[in-house]
């Protein structure tokens, strides 16, 4: 039942300390609320950015091949870490086609974790704005 | 008396008349935790106005810097250029953002790709932990009692955790306060985490306030010392006193609630941290972790605060926690299965 072992009680103890050479892990269980079974790709256009925490959500129109539309959610990061790489709620206008490299959640909602997002050109979405530091993962065009 | 706690909290002025009979047993138990002072320096810190030293600022502790020492850096407190390097690169190719397997639990829980995580990308010390004592650079064992309410820990009524590490998805209980966006506890809210690891220290006279960037919130805390409240007064982050040694501001808090765990420690924990302006641009924050029923000796932990121009953002967890919704409802669909 819910019977855990001690380390696994010490451990959530302390879990959201350090990230060092362990495993990251989100301040949120996305592994309870998303699900490893339906990894997902989404292609639509925003609609709106829910600039909220703990997360940011962007609301995405998904258009199927016979031309039906769905409403998408999208789980982002937390909006002060954006503001901090640069990106404000103007930054991802109504219309923009993005593409989503997620998984969808497991209440069967059409929602999904952006675990990364990118724009249709090729290039990751926020990767590479001025001065971020921003890490690179070899999606971009021109990245190795 | 009641004139010092006038400007207090609201929950500490309805208890104030009860301070005379606070313990005496946490100031003990303190005492006799390990002390590291800070190496002589030459340089002075500035005073506020009214005389007292000034750690008003705006500080970041993100850090690479292990908690606990590495196996691979037993017996070594100190790391060379290279270590460091070595352990900046690792970070480095973590940001590089490889993908765990696509379709595992690990790759969900990271979320996102590193460009919306702020956990920083160097080592802060060259300690190679942030534990200093004891010489290890380890947590102490836990004591046999406390080794005993592990094992026991799944009777309690709440999940007492932190993290993301529920221990089921029943209701919001079985999720842990800082997911459900209420606190961190002590010395956790002090504690680097993914992202949000900034805090703004103000101070008036005999007050020093610190303003916590994750989940929010602040910490205030009286710097003329003065008993803590009374021993029924249980509060989420404890009671807190502080005083002046010299240029550091030493504070201790006790009356933690048992609702929380910082490693197995709840109610019986004694804090005591020790903040000094090492240099214009440095913080240095030592906490000691004293809990006999829990750890079989008393440990500090040292973990430099820098200096930094970011503002502090507003972090209004609970306003959009889908994620809580997202989580239950998951798991009812599991259950189905």
């Amino acid at each position: 039942m819910k019977v855990k072992s001690l380390a696994v009680v010490i451990a959530a103890g302390v879990a959201a300390a350090w990230f060092v050479v362990t495993p990251i892990q989100a301040h949120h269980a996305f592994a309870a609320e998303f699900d490893a079974d339906q990894p997902i790709t989404l292609r639509g256009a925003v609609t709106r950015v829910e600039w909220i925490n703990p997360h940011t959500w962007i609301h995405i129109t998904v258009k199927s091949a016979d031309g039906k539309s769905t409403e998408w959610m999208i789980e982002g990061g937390t909006p002060n870490t954006l503001l901090r790489r640069g990106v404000d709620k103007n930054s991802l206008p109504a219309g923009t086609e993005i593409v989503v490299d997620g998984y969808r959640a497991k209440n069967g909602s059409n929602r999904a974790n952006g675990r990364d997002i990118t724009l249709p050109n090729g290039r990751k979405l926020f990767v590479g704005s001025s001065g971020t530091g921003a890490p690179t993962d070899g999606r971009d065009a021109g990245e190795k | 008396m009641t004139n010092r706690y006038a400007r207090f909290a609201g929950a500490v002025i309805v208890v104030s008349g009860m301070l005379a009979l606070a313990p005496a047993d946490a100031a003990a138990q303190s005492s006799s935790a390990a002390r590291a002072k800070p190496a002589p320096r030459a340089w002075t810190p500035p005073k506020t106005p009214w005389g007292e030293p000034d750690l008003q600022g705006v500080y970041s502790n993100k850090t690479i810097t292990p908690f606990e020492r590495p196996a691979e850096f037993a017996g070594k407190a100190e790391l060379t250029g290279e270590e460091t390097a070595e352990l900046e690169r690792r970070v480095a190719d973590r940001s590089a953002d490889k993908r765990d397997a696509k379709g595992t639990d690990s790759d969900v829980s990271r979320a996102y790709n590193e460009f919306w995580w702020d956990r920083g990308t160097k080592v802060t010390t060259n300690r190679s932990s942030l534990i200093i004592d004891p010489a290890d650079g380890r947590v102490p064992p836990l004591t046999p009692e406390a080794q005993r309410r592990a094992e026991e820990e799944w009777r309690q009524p709440i999940y007492r955790g932190g993290g993301a590490n529920g221990r089921g998805a029943d209701w919001t209980t079985d999720r842990s306060l800082f997911e459900r966006c209420i606190t961190r506890g002590l010395p956790g809210a002090m504690s680097p985490t993914a992202y949000n690891n900034n805090y703004r220290i103000v101070q008036s006279p005999g007050y020093v306030a610190i303003q916590i960037e994750m989940l929010g919130g602040a910490r205030l805390i009286p710097t003329s010392g003065g008993a803590h409240v009374h021993g029924s007064l249980r509060q989420y982050m404890g009671d807190s006193r502080g005083h002046w040694e010299g240029s550091t501001l030493v504070v201790e808090t006790t009356n933690f609630t048992n609702r929380t765990l910082y490693r197995g420690a709840a109610e019986n924990l004694t804090l005591v941290e020790r903040f000094t302006r090492v240099d214009p641009d440095t913080l240095e924050y030592q906490f000691t972790v004293t809990d006999p029923t829990t750890f079989v000796r008393p440990w500090t932990a040292s973990v430099p605060y820098l200096r930094t121009d970011e503002q502090l953002f507003e972090y209004a967890c609970h306003e959009g926690n889908y994620g809580m919704e997202g989580i239950l409802s998951g798991a009812r669909v599991e259950e189905a299965k």
